[in-house]
């Protein structure tokens, strides 16, 4: 059982409230789920708030009845929404909809309404509405050692990796709970013990693209098969800039559990495949093949060819340059009639489109710069427009289409960036040799 | 003629539980894993798509996918179609959520030398205490 500190066992007594209460009782719960012996304060915390399609399990308009049941997991006692913890910073994850518009996500207006209202709600009781996936690129950056939660497992892969922070993929109750109490099992990757590398993994195939390491985090996901393995990759691969690192470490998360990935030379912990595996033998040795690679892409990208009604970019949100290399192309250029061309970052990033311009050569050629939210997580009425074909440039968007869309008869394409958004102004996905003569 | 097999794991979440196993030995995914309108497997190519976990005692390795995975199972739960409870070969940070967040009896963490996935197949009949790690199939 887990042991509590003279604070928390107040906390758990109900010394700070029911809120407060609840939220640790259910962290106690997790923590001895997991055998943990102790807990760990916990600095920063994304969330998953506002008005999401599984809250529509609880047939109820009162966010503390909703919240009570979905968030805080109990089924008899509702609890006024109070104070979340002064300890953490916590901000919010993706949300359903476009901070600013529905219409063009394709969303009614009593979701936009009813998702606003939630998120003022939970902002009054402490949480920033931040609407982001990428919170590192608008400043949520926990520190080397910094014990945070978040319910962005790309942000996740992210933070453990690159900045040698710890975090766990808790899920959505836990990070709340988390947010609430300040407080998270200390188990797992919030020890340092833990953290070494278990499986090296040399990249053998191309890497000198973003969809290069799209495919290669969709691959290296398929090849952890036995839960809890902490990959090192080795090799003669190209060194991946944060954009790359972005879509491998979404794809990644997408086909497994994984929660670090040491890159060595680029990682915070892997300088060399030493300081990596920290004296341990690797438990097993791979490769990521071209083969590997081109089933990748086959698993994402259907075949032939289709008229297009929907296609998404920035999956994960998309940072400036992203942006910026997009405005590049439309510049000038119109979108096809029929096509709801989507770009989806947070609002941070937007605004710095408006300043440099970006922002206006999107609404020029009759494209949509999104904020806060991408259509796998509006889910609802988003996809209702897609007849016939949909393009993403992102597998994890295009991995869960496949799950999403599979009755409706469409078909979901998956191709760089500049192939989407050449496909969004032509109207239609072409097939047609690529660099890798695959799609 | 039915045969009984008993196995012991770390009791992860109390109480007893008993069902038919769905064993699904490359997990499910959370995101677009599990409809939470009909309780079914829903993940495109799943070996079990269109099984309901509804009653069952779910036999998975660790979780898998988005960090909503607990999220999807108890939204599933709270539509009502909870499973009975979980065996995980190798608890994580996902499952150990969702064992939380579903409050329903689990047990984790086998012997290295017992394989849950070739000792227990669907549709046996499987008994859980949550409380002693202690796990019974049965097999008709």
């Amino acid at each position: 059982m887990v042991k509590l500190t003279e604070y928390e066992q107040k906390m758990y007594d109900g010394g700070m409230g029911a809120f407060k209460q609840r939220a640790i009782h259910k962290i106690v719960d997790y923590a001895n789920a997991l055998g943990a012996k102790e807990l760990c304060t916990v600095s920063k915390a994304t969330v998953y708030f506002g008005y999401h399609p599984y809250l529509d399990a609880v047939e109820s308009e009162d966010y503390d009845e909703i919240f009570s049941k979905m968030v805080l997991c109990d089924n008899e006692n509702v609890y006024k929404l109070d104070s979340f913890s002064e300890e953490c910073f916590a901000q919010t994850c993706v949300g359903p909809c476009d901070h600013y518009c529905h219409e063009p996500v394709g969303i009614s207006k009593e979701v936009f309404d009813k998702n606003r209202k939630f998120l003022e709600l939970t902002r009054e009781a402490g949480v920033s509405i931040a609407g982001s996936c990428t919170p590192y690129l608008s400043g949520w950056l926990p520190l080397r050692g910094e014990h945070f939660v978040s319910t962005e497992s790309s942000n996740i892969l992210m933070c453990n990796s690159i900045l040698g922070a710890c975090a766990n993929a808790d899920g959505l109750e836990a990070s709340a709970w988390s947010a609430i109490c300040g407080r998270t099992p200390l188990w797992g990757l919030h020890i340092k013990e833990n953290r070494y590398a278990t499986h090296v993994v040399e990249i053998c195939c191309p890497s000198e693209t973003p969809l290069d390491w799209d495919m290669i985090g969709y691959a290296l996901g398929k090849k952890l098969t036995e839960g809890n393995e902490r990959p090192v990759l080795v090799g003669d691969f190209k060194k991946p800039d944060l954009d790359k690192l972005k879509k491998c470490f979404s794809s990644l998360a997408t086909t497994s559990g994984c929660e670090i990935c040491h890159i060595v030379g680029c990682t915070a912990e892997a300088g060399t495949l030493e300081e990596a595996l920290a004296g341990y033998e690797p438990k097993k040795r791979q490769t990521i093949t071209l083969e590997d690679y081109e089933d990748a892409v086959r698993a994402n990208c259907d075949a032939g060819s289709a008229d297009l009604q929907m296609v998404v970019l920035g999956c994960p949100h998309y940072s400036l340059a992203e942006i910026r290399a997009v405005a590049a192309i439309l510049k000038g250029r119109k979108v096809a009639d029929g096509v709801s061309l989507q770009i989806w970052t947070d609002m941070a990033i937007q605004q710095l489109a408006e300043v440099n311009g970006y922002a206006a050569i999107i609404k020029e050629a009759g494209a949509y710069l999104l904020n806060s939210a991408c259509p796998l997580v509006c889910g609802r009425t988003v996809y209702d427009r897609i007849t016939t074909g949909v393009a993403v440039d992102g597998a994890k968007q295009a991995h869960y289409y496949h799950s999403d869309l599979s009755s409706r008869g469409c078909k979901i394409f998956y191709g760089d960036t500049e192939k989407c958004v050449e496909a969004a102004i032509k109207g239609r996905w072409e097939v047609q040799p690529c660099r890798n003569v695959l799609f | 003629m039915s045969e009984r097999i008993v196995l012991k794991g770390r009791p992860a979440y109390p109480g007893k539980a008993a069902g038919k196993a769905l064993v699904c030995p490359d997990s499910i995914q959370g995101w677009a894993g599990v409809s939470e309108e009909t309780g079914c497997i829903i993940e495109a190519g799943h070996p079990e798509e269109g099984k309901s976990i509804k009653g069952k005692i779910l036999v998975i390795p660790y979780g898998k996918g988005s960090t909503g995975w607990s999220g999807h199972f108890h939204s599933a739960a709270v539509a009502g179609f909870s499973p009975a409870g979980w065996l995980f070969s190798h608890i994580d940070s996902r499952c150990g959520v969702a064992a939380a967040a579903l409050e329903i009896p689990a047990v984790a963490d086998f012997p290295e030398d017992v394989d849950i996935f070739s000792v227990i197949r669907t549709g046996d009949h499987v008994e859980i205490d949550g409380d002693t790690g202690m796990v019974v199939i049965t097999r008709q």
